[in-house]
């Protein structure tokens, strides 16, 4: 009974796996299976779950149905932003595909975030990295020490985002990445101007960084 | 005609009595099927409430209605002869001997079937036709509810106001009727608006065709008012009727739909519509709501405001602080001017020369016997001479005090400005 392999219409096994694995990826040359969103960056391509009328997870709220148990969602969520504080770096662009950023960097900008011992935030946060990492939000390279941000994030909705700029552009800086910068004009002017706006808040926070560093 | 309902509902309370049966018959009968049954065993109760002796004389399986209406139709075929007892018995075949029993010494007793002659020993019988009209009326009030019975008796007493046999009194009673029960349509209505949405939906079919009742019945008001001013007292009750009707089910309505704005769900229908279908409906019915839809791994969704009212909510490196306040003006922080200035200097030591012009110690009176305004000028200057601790020069003051109610300052003490050093 270990099934028939003519019978079975590759399109559907492309769906099942897709299904158990969460989000696989496959090579760009190969068939997005009908029934998926997917996520591309250059070389490969990532198979999302595709939701009617643009609902998203979230909607469960609505019904009152409980969402999928997470231990720490608020440290769990505090990380994911510090990662995005450093891969997601031209705000204005969609998150996905994003910039690689190194994982130190990310460790920092946590600490630099919350109260505490900074040694124990770092350890606590590589934990919720390789968990955000499983699940599809983030793609870590343990050995490289780099991370992306994870194809799920291409399924926010862009009008969803504002809030979410807004912050990142609040939370403290990371380090400056030891290879240099692709784009230095466009960079600066972009984020100095909201920093102005937001000066009450964003003062404190600077303060913050500059002391954690 | 409204006579005519109630004739036909005087008529109908022989299967709205019955012992309990018990029958328990093979399959059993699922939850499902009893809230079915209790729903329409709910229209019974509620129209014959009037009419039953006491609770339990209502019948409590939809069941025995169908026993009484296929004995009805077997006499309607059977003609003028009337059914006999084994006759009956045959039609009946396919429920329980008891049962079949149970219904027939009922529907005797209240006289839907009687015997042909009533003679005793009688052994052929005949059915009633006023029970049959009630038995229509009864499967039109199952089957559309009291709402289209409402835009039908609306019609029928248009008809009636219409028509010129029809006296005051008639119509008064007609009015009358009607006031009461939209008066008590209303009150249902608020009770639902009340309670909790879940019953609300349920029972949402009481708010179809509102306006079209509501159109009716304000013409049949019209008309009577019309044909019969002296109606006015019971007219303006039935006007108050309507109205508070519109409102109630207004307001009703609004609820609905508020709600069905914050759940997104639109479908109106009660969860046991959804669960019969799923019961019934075949596997390729099922199937082709999913098809082309793949069910993702669980997996934790994190959306962009949860993420953001987590950074928010979290601990702090510094305890939240008031922001302070700031100038509207551009702020470029310390002055670097101290008081360490030359020039400010330069200044009082040119005014101690001006004042003693050469001279080592002048009187203060006499420096200040000017105009005030300019006089307490070269006061305050001389003060910061006085106390700069750079520049040689001194106020002394001694005791008195001379009054010059003339003079420019009216009093002062005598004091001399002096050079201490070089």
């Amino acid at each position: 009974m270990s099934g028939d392999p003519v019978s079975v219409d590759p399109d559907v096994l492309a769906r099942a796996r897709a299904r158990v694995l969460g989000a696989p990826s496959i090579p760009v040359s190969a068939p997005v299976p009908a029934g998926l969103t997917a996520a591309s960056d250059d070389e490969r391509v990532w198979l999302l779950p595709a939701w009617p009328d643009g609902a998203t997870p979230a909607v469960l709220e609505d019904y009152q149905t409980a969402p999928m148990p997470l231990d720490r969602p608020g440290m769990t969520r505090r990380v994911l932003a510090a990662a995005l504080r450093c891969c997601w770096t031209r705000l204005d662009d969609a998150p996905w595909p994003g910039e690689t950023a190194t994982v130190a960097a990310v460790l920092e900008v946590y600490a630099g975030m919350t109260r505490g011992d900074a040694e124990l935030a770092r350890r606590w946060a590589t934990g919720e990295l390789r968990r955000l990492a499983d699940t599809g939000w983030l793609l870590l390279d343990e050995e490289a020490g780099t991370l992306r941000p994870g194809p799920r994030v291409a399924m926010w909705a862009d009008d969803s985002l504002a809030s979410l700029r807004d912050l990142l552009r609040r939370l403290p800086q990371p380090e400056p990445l030891a290879e240099p910068e692709p784009e230095p004009p466009a960079e600066p002017e972009h984020l100095a101007e909201p920093e102005h706006l937001a000066e009450p808040e964003a003062e404190p926070l600077a303060e913050e960084a500059g002391a954690g560093e | 005609m409204i006579r005519f309902h109630l004739r036909a509902l005087v008529a109908v309370p022989w299967f709205a009595v019955s012992a309990t049966p018990e029958q328990e018959s093979g399959d059993a009968p699922s939850l499902d099927d009893v809230l079915v049954g209790e729903a329409v065993l709910g229209v019974y109760r509620q129209m014959f409430a009037a009419l039953a002796r006491d609770g339990g004389a209502v019948v409590d399986d939809p069941e025995l209605v169908d026993v009484a209406e296929t004995l009805l139709a077997a006499f309607a075929d059977a003609g003028e002869d009337g059914l006999g007892r084994e006759q009956m018995r045959y039609v009946c075949r396919r429920y329980p001997a008891e049962v079949f029993e149970n219904r027939l010494r009922v529907l005797k007793s209240l006289g839907a079937i009687r015997e042909v002659f009533p003679k005793p020993n009688q052994l052929r019988y005949r059915a009633s036709f006023t029970s049959v009209v009630g038995l229509m009326f009864v499967r039109r009030m199952m089957l559309d509810g009291g709402q289209s019975e409402m835009h039908r008796l609306l019609a029928l007493e248009q008809l009636n106001v219409a028509d010129p046999r029809m006296t005051p009194d008639q119509a008064r009673a007609g009015a009358e009727g009607l006031a009461r029960a939209f008066r008590l349509w209303s009150v249902e209505l608020l009770t639902l608006t009340n309670g909790t949405i879940e019953e609300l939906r349920e029972q949402a079919p009481k708010l179809w065709g509102t306006e079209e009742i509501l159109i009716r019945a304000e013409r049949l008001h019209g008309a009577i008012l019309r044909r019969w001013p002296q109606l006015d007292r019971t007219c303006t009750e039935l006007r108050a009727a309507i109205y508070a009707y519109g409102d109630a089910s207004r307001r009703a309505a609004a609820r609905l739909s508020d709600s069905a704005g914050t759940t997104r769900n639109l479908t109106l229908l009660p969860p046991e519509t959804w669960r019969t279908f799923a019961r019934t409906a075949t596997r390729d019915d099922l199937a082709a709501v999913l098809d082309g839809f793949v069910f993702d791994a669980a997996a934790p969704w994190h959306e962009p405001a949860a993420v953001v009212t987590a950074v928010e909510d979290g601990p702090r490196t510094t305890p939240p602080r008031p922001a302070p306040p700031r100038p509207s003006m551009p702020d470029h922080g310390l002055s670097d001017e101290t008081g360490g200035d030359a020039t400010a200097l330069e200044r009082l030591r040119e005014i101690a020369e001006q004042v003693l012009r050469g001279r080592d110690r002048v009187a203060v009176e006499e420096v200040l016997d000017r105009d005030w305004v300019a006089g307490r000028r070269m006061l305050a200057d001389l003060s910061s001479v006085h106390l700069h601790p750079e520049l040689p020069y001194r106020l002394v003051w001694s005791d008195g005090l001379a009054v010059r109610p003339d003079g420019s300052p009216t009093w002062v003490s005598p004091g001399v400005f002096e050079r201490t050093g070089p």
